[in-house]
């Protein structure tokens, strides 16, 4: 099996492979992280292997041009990078693509892409015959007639297919979660597990929390998994037959949307989460006085709120969430709380599912130790199972670390004015000496400091046009070699549809300035490019979409 | 003997699951298992069971006397009486540790269960201790103890052997102790 390890839906994984211990299949799983390794892993294991299972990624790219593959090579992909590549998709024997029906693709027709080569042959074929010299002349110029318009109406197709290909390659986006997509396999198979339930629910929050799909689609998935929910949980409402305590429970709750808040103080975490940092301005003093303010409102004593939680008076804790939606919508934050699922198991333990989310992540991306990405994602694999709690708590405590990284590096940029408007974008780089700037060299870290960038620049500027601008952000990946990692993501507003452009305006502003980039990464948005090419790139893409 | 070892004896008791595949009979070494239909309960050997189970391919049924009360009424009775009472299984220790962790969610009650199997275990391994220590000190050369499951004698076996082996020890180097004589400087 191949699949992507920076990208974190990595909890299908973990079901796929759940599925394949049950039926005692002998399988391989091979992280790779860019489009390079997938080919070199996949020639390392070609001759050995005739089914590939592609976890997220893939299926944006003409993937038997890439890998060259035997005849007897079979592909099944289960990737939620869209738009899928049409080569891809009209293939009808080497690749199979595992999608939710519903998912809204609009791929174009085939006949608007493809056109059988055959037709041109016939009109040269028709110039040798022909018998009488007056009847030919005659044949002959309708043949040059003939051939005119097939020719004009083969460029006006042409033309079209271009356009075609054109708007539906240009935005980026992505499908259901591929952990939900598992899962649902799982359940045709009757073989689905509350595990496994819960490792679809954490692929789609962390989704959510990476900010790559929209409110609606999150809620309309989340509708689906609670019917799960219900089905697999149903038995702790009885009473009578409750299950023994160390049995794995998944609960509904609308919780609050404060990072890590359980296992934090209720005052970092409301610091260092983005909606209410970028909310309440805590980069300047007056935020903090409004954070403050907060507290005050909602008649919690400071001492107790930098507590860890656990630790909490129970009185204060007992209608905490109504406590905070009230003031919050007070300070104008309407939507502090957010619809999510919780586990238990266990006396002691009880986690959010974003929770989860921040803790693996923070474990793939992990820069502690030198290590390889391959033992990193391992390592964030382990932590998904319940007999590896150190793990996650190790995850977590990464989490917080990587958290209040972004938020001081978020602070210091909007403080210091460094996020530019460059005209069709807004544009940000982070210095070498910046504290922490060697966690943003990962990609899931950059764009998740990206996101939180914009949002609080969003409510920090007073310029009208800079707020539906989307924004670029560099950060030096590898100080030796010179490279920069370079991310783009979509505007921020309210009914944003996520759709992300740069991948398309990267790879043009590349080629038409010979810059020295390396577009890696199965999302097209982030590219890799050497430091001394950045403004030419930059001009190159300013140019671009203006 | 490891408690390992009891636990590996132990698995070829006979639990009842109920399947949901079909298989036929197979023909294993030490007996015949099957026919499995899915729906239909049939009777195989506790390893077999939890490896089903662990690839969710059947449903565990826990034995009849795994229930919280009949486990109750064992557990006073044990308490009541002075010597060892018969135990509804010769392996009930390992079932229950077995059948709780690995299929706990078919079992009801299962929290209740495991605190009055380890109650019963405690007041018997007391019993034990007890009925060792009176034997110790009145020297006494056999004793008789009925009842008792292999894990039990497992825990004080080695134990007690050993330590009576050093008391004999200690008492046959006695007796020449008295004509020794002392050092002289």
């Amino acid at each position: 099996m191949f699949l992507s390890d920076f990208r974190k839906e990595f909890y299908e994984v973990i079901v796929t492979q759940a599925l394949f211990q049950c039926d005692h299949v002998q399988y391989t799983l091979v992280p790779v992280s860019g489009w390079q390794e997938l080919e070199t892993a996949f020639l390392e294991h070609k001759d050995q292997f005739q089914y590939f299972v592609l976890i997220n990624c893939g299926a944006n790219v003409d993937l038997l041009e890439i890998l060259q593959p035997e005849e007897d090579t079979f592909f099944f992909i289960c990737d939620t990078h869209r738009p899928i590549n049409v080569v891809n998709v009209y293939n009808e024997t080497q690749i199979k693509l595992l999608i939710k029906q519903d998912d809204d693709l609009e791929i174009p027709a085939y006949d608007d892409i493809f056109r059988d080569e055959e037709e041109d042959e016939d009109d040269s074929g028709n110039e040798s015959d022909g018998s009488e010299p007056s009847g030919k002349r005659k044949r002959f110029e309708e043949d040059i007639m003939e051939r005119t318009m097939k020719r004009r109406q083969r460029r006006e197709w042409e033309a079209r297919r271009r356009e075609i290909l054109f708007d539906y390659e240009q935005y980026e986006y992505h499908g259901t979660s591929s952990a939900m997509v598992m899962f649902d396999l799982a359940w045709i198979m009757s073989k689905d597990l509350n595990d496994m339930l819960w490792w679809a629910i954490v692929g789609l929050t962390d989704q959510w929390v990476q900010d790559k799909i929209t409110q609606m689609k999150y809620v309309t998935d989340i509708g689906t998994l609670q019917r799960h929910v219900s089905r697999h949980n149903h038995r702790n409402e009885d009473e009578e037959n409750s299950l023994s305590i160390d049995c794995m429970r998944i609960a509904f709750e609308y919780d609050l949307r404060l990072a890590l808040y359980q296992h934090w103080s209720l005052f970092e975490s409301l610091c260092n989460t983005c909606y209410t940092s970028a909310s309440l301005k805590l980069w300047s003093v007056q935020g903090q006085k409004r954070l403050q303010e907060f507290f005050a409102d909602m008649g919690l004593p400071l001492k107790q709120v930098k507590q860890k939680f656990n630790s909490m008076d129970i009185s204060l804790k007992e209608n905490l969430q109504e406590m905070i939606e009230e003031s919050a919508s007070k300070f104008g934050m309407k939507n502090l709380r957010v619809q999510t699922f919780s586990i238990h198991f266990g006396f002691k333990n009880k986690f959010l599912a974003s929770d989860i989310v921040y803790a693996t992540a923070s474990l793939m991306e992990n820069i502690e130790k030198d290590e390889p990405g391959t033992d990193n994602f391992i390592k964030a694999l382990d932590s998904l199972s319940r007999s590896n709690l150190d793990k996650l708590h190790q995850g977590l405590e990464l989490a917080k670390k990587q958290l209040r990284a972004i938020q001081q590096t978020v602070a210091s940029c909007i403080c210091t004015n460094l996020v530019i408007s460059q005209g069709p974008f807004l544009y940000c780089y982070l210095m070498e000496g910046t504290p922490d700037v060697k966690l943003f060299s990962k990609p899931v870290s950059l764009c998740l400091l990206s996101k939180y960038l914009l949002k609080s620049f969003v409510c920090s500027t007073k310029n009208k046009r800079c707020k539906l601008l989307p924004l670029i952000v560099a950060a030096p990946m590898d100080v030796e070699q010179g490279t920069v990692i370079m991310v783009g993501i979509p505007p921020e507003t309210e009914s944003s549809d996520k759709k992300n452009f740069f991948g398309r305006a990267f790879e043009k502003a590349a080629e038409s300035t010979n810059s020295r980039t390396l577009h890696n990464h199965f999302d097209m948005s982030i590219i890799e490019l050497k430091m001394e090419d950045r403004s030419k790139f930059l001009d190159a893409l300013i140019s671009l979409l203006s | 003997m490891d408690p390992a070892e009891a636990e590996f004896l132990a698995e070829k008791e006979l639990v009842t699951v109920i399947p949901n595949f079909s298989l036929d009979r197979i023909y294993l070494i030490g007996g015949d298992l099957g026919p499995f239909n899915p729906g239909l309960p049939v009777e195989v050997p506790l390893w077999l069971a939890v490896n089903l189970k662990q690839r969710q391919k059947c449903r565990l049924i826990p034995p009849e006397w795994m229930d919280a009360e009949k486990l109750e009424e064992i557990r006073d009775q044990e308490r009541k009486e002075d010597t060892f009472t018969p135990m509804p299984s010769p392996y009930y220790m390992e079932l229950t540790k077995l059948l709780l962790n690995y299929a706990s969610d078919s079992i009801p009650k299962a929290d209740e269960i495991r605190t009055l199997v380890k109650d019963t275990w405690d007041t018997r391994i007391a019993k034990l201790r007890l009925s060792a220590d009176s034997f110790v000190r009145q020297q006494e050369a056999h004793a008789k103890l009925d009842n008792l499951t292999l894990m039990e004698i497992n825990t004080t076996g080695t134990f007690l052997t050993q330590a009576l082996d050093h008391m004999y020890k200690l008492r046959t180097n006695l007796q020449p102790g008295e004509s020794a004589q002392s050092q002289d400087f």
